[in-house]
């Protein structure tokens, strides 16, 4: 833990931690400090002067709140008239050729500029002269539009691809009035995370192709989640909603805070991914080609269990941990062999150095961490002699191919409980529907060995049954998540010290040791 | 100002030519970063082409190794910079305060009357182009007049129509 201070804002001790620049400090306990152009992960550049705060201590007149650490003792002024004056200045001369079109904006209800004109400006545009007028809807590539009207020139965006993609894509041309956010002609945006500056744009200068027109932002509920785009496990928002007489829908993930895995921002693949959410989604259970309904095609299932000499059950390295615990508590007790065979998830070569990864899969640290063999050996063998294959939401074509699995199914009872319509729910003789992640509990482990909880987000008008409930209707032991962990912590060696209940919301680092898994 | 933000392409690609080449190669050893190089490569692809097109700027990014946002940034910024062809003669006339008060709008009123173009503009034969630009930093012999670069000072009317008729 950081060191604590105690400091003075107008007047009130507060105490903050040490080594942080005044907005960041005071505002982690709820005294916010108006910022633009600042943002935690791009650093101070100091071009807004909307944090500019006083400091009683005989140096000059104001300063900036993201340039100055917060320091023992100091006496900060917010609130002072001469303060409040440059406030509303500020906001006059960022409203100057603003076109003010928040009705049409899509950013309006999480606007910077909508919320500190409430706060800090309120007054009548005292503009006589036409305004700048400058290019609007530009199609700045990999689905980022830019409206250069709307901009307030605060860098944001600009620093981003420079500091932080290193591709520098943005620059800001012109200079006073004229000055606008661009590209170089030809040059378009071109990196993996580039639909991060629509989070970081403060106004609605950058918008996203494919959420823009969409939803209000005041109708999105926003809930805590985990992206399953690959092994990293970024912490995300999922913003959905549930329009009139609709289903509840996803409508775009942002990214969640989370130091320890993705801090501020995500890859624009694991965003889209939220589209998978919504579509091609298994919704009716097949049993031998026909649709029936969920209990008759449970039975069907535990018929074909009963009659087959030889099992093999598949695990997708997606599945929760506590999934794969019912799943292969359910193998023991069936005699079937367990595999969590899925190359194919893996993207070799496609990660980088900063959040993508080459595994697409989000829990396959918990197929190791639960000894599930995942190995092509393993699986062949056991294949090989198998007459029945119940595959958990593992997508066998992505790591056989098509063909492969078509000649399986000549010659065994194959099975599919997923989430996801797929090359392999469409061969298999029976199919079960269940909830993907958004509409689940669970926890995984990403590639660092994190372990994260997530929670449902998304309520559909009919809730998907869960893998959990449907592996227990097969005959599985395992009924819900703390069971599932009451067995984890007996079974498994590196989870024997985690308290389910109590994992942190920064997530929980395994070590290898397994003295040191204790929760903080 | 105005928007300076349209580049115009060549549709040619651009390289320095021997002279800049060397001169780029002689410059770059004097910043501790490459980066450093942007603000006189434009110089020297102003003083090669005459002006600065899309292509230059890609080219001189490239040539340093860093972004052509930034090449394009310093060369919006500066209006030094000429982003498009100018006439054969490029006339800047100062139009800061000494110059101001000792009759800058008799010159360019004057040429505007013998070459027919206004501050901005390129005469259609492409032999003058006009520009009012502020301090050149002679205010002790304003006004002052530039032409390519080169200084004219103590100007008036009378010397600009002798210096105009050197110019063919």
């Amino acid at each position: 833990m950081a060191e604590k201070i105690k400091l003075f804002v107008n007047g009130q001790e507060v105490e903050v931690e040490s080594g942080k620049n005044l907005v960041d400090a005071i505002g982690a306990v709820g005294i916010e400090i108006p910022h633009l152009c600042y943002h935690p992960a791009l650093g101070a550049d100091g071009n807004c002067r909307m944090c500019l705060v006083g400091i009683e201590d005989g140096r000059p007149p104001l300063v900036p709140a993201c340039k100055t650490r917060a320091v023992e003792g100091m006496k900060v002024q917010l609130d002072t008239d001469k303060i409040r004056k440059i406030q509303r200045d500020v906001m006059e001369f960022e409203l100057v050729n603003h076109p003010v079109d928040c009705p049409v904006c899509d950013q309006a209800g999480e606007c910077k500029l909508q919320d500190y004109y409430m706060q800090y400006d309120g007054q009548k545009s005292r503009m006589s002269v036409p305004q700048v007028r400058k290019a609007k809807h530009l199609d700045f590539g990999c689905g980022v539009i830019h409206d250069q009207e709307r901009c307030i020139l605060c860098a944001r965006c600009v620093r981003f691809t420079r500091m932080i993609t290193k591709t520098g894509e943005l620059g800001i041309v012109n200079r006073t009035d004229y000055a606008r956010v661009t590209i170089f002609p030809g040059r378009p945006l071109a990196n993996r995370y580039a639909l991060n500056v629509v989070d970081l744009c403060p106004v609605g200068a950058m918008t996203s192709q494919d959420f823009r027109f969409k939803q209000r932002a005041w109708f999105l509920t926003k809930s805590k989640s985990i992206c399953h785009g690959c092994a990293k496990g970024c912490n995300i928002f999922i913003d959905h909603n549930r329009e009139k007489y609709k289903d509840d829908i996803i409508y775009r993930f942002r990214p969640r805070l989370n130091e320890q895995i993705n801090g501020y921002f995500m890859c624009d693949e694991g965003r889209m991914s939220y589209k998978l959410e919504n579509e091609q989604r298994l919704t009716k259970p097949v049993l031998n080609g026909k649709v029936a309904d969920f209990g008759t095609t449970v039975e069907g299932i535990r018929r074909a269990l009963s009659q087959a000499q030889k099992m093999l059950f598949v695990v997708s390295p997606n599945c929760s941990l506590e999934e794969m615990r019912a799943i292969q508590q359910f193998a023991a007790s069936q005699n079937a062999t367990l595999s969590g065979y899925s190359d194919g998830y893996i993207k070799q070569g496609d990660g980088d150095d900063y959040l993508i990864q080459d595994d697409k899969s989000a829990n396959r640290a918990g197929l190791e961490l639960l000894g599930i063999d995942s190995s092509k050996t393993g699986f062949e063998t056991a294949v090989a002699e198998a007459d029945l294959l119940i595959s958990f939401q593992n997508d066998l074509t992505r790591t056989l191919g098509a063909e492969a699995c078509n000649q399986l199914k000549e010659r065994m009872v194959l099975i599919s409980i997923g989430s996801h319509e797929d090359s392999l729910t469409q061969m298999a003789a029976i199919m079960l529907p269940v909830a993907s992640y958004s509409e689940k509990d669970g926890t995984i482990v990403n590639a660092d060995r994190i372990l994260q909880r997530y929670a449902v987000a998304v309520e559909k008008n009919a809730p998907p049954v869960t893998l959990i409930q449907a592996v227990a209707q097969l005959g599985g032991e395992i009924t819900s998540l703390e069971s599932a962990w009451d067995d984890l912590n007996t079974v498994v060696a590196g989870l024997n010290k985690v308290d389910f209940a109590q994992i942190p919301e920064q997530g929980l680092a395994l070590t290898d040791s397994e003295v040191s898994n204790v929760a903080a | 100002m105005s928007d300076r933000s349209q580049l115009i392409e060549t549709g040619t690609p651009f390289t320095f030519d021997a002279q800049r080449d060397a001169e780029f190669e002689r410059l770059v050893k004097r910043y501790p970063t490459r980066e450093s190089m942007i603000l006189p490569s434009l110089w020297l692809v102003q003083e090669q082409e005459g002006w600065i097109s899309a292509e230059a700027m890609a080219y001189i990014a490239d040539r340093i190794g860093t972004f052509a946002s930034k090449v394009f940034e310093a060369a919006t910024f500066y209006t030094m910079y000429n982003l498009r062809p100018m006439g054969k003669y490029h006339i800047c006339v100062c139009r800061t305060l000494s110059c101001y008060l000792l009759g800058k709008q008799e010159i360019v009123d004057f040429l505007n009357r013998e070459i027919g173009i206004k501050p901005g503009e390129v005469s259609s034969d492409k032999m003058f182009s006009l520009e009012e630009v502020e301090c050149l930093g002679h205010c002790g012999s304003a006004p002052v007049v530039q032409v390519n670069g080169e200084f004219y000072e103590n100007m008036d009317v009378e010397k600009l129509k002798e210096l105009l008729a050197t110019l063919n």
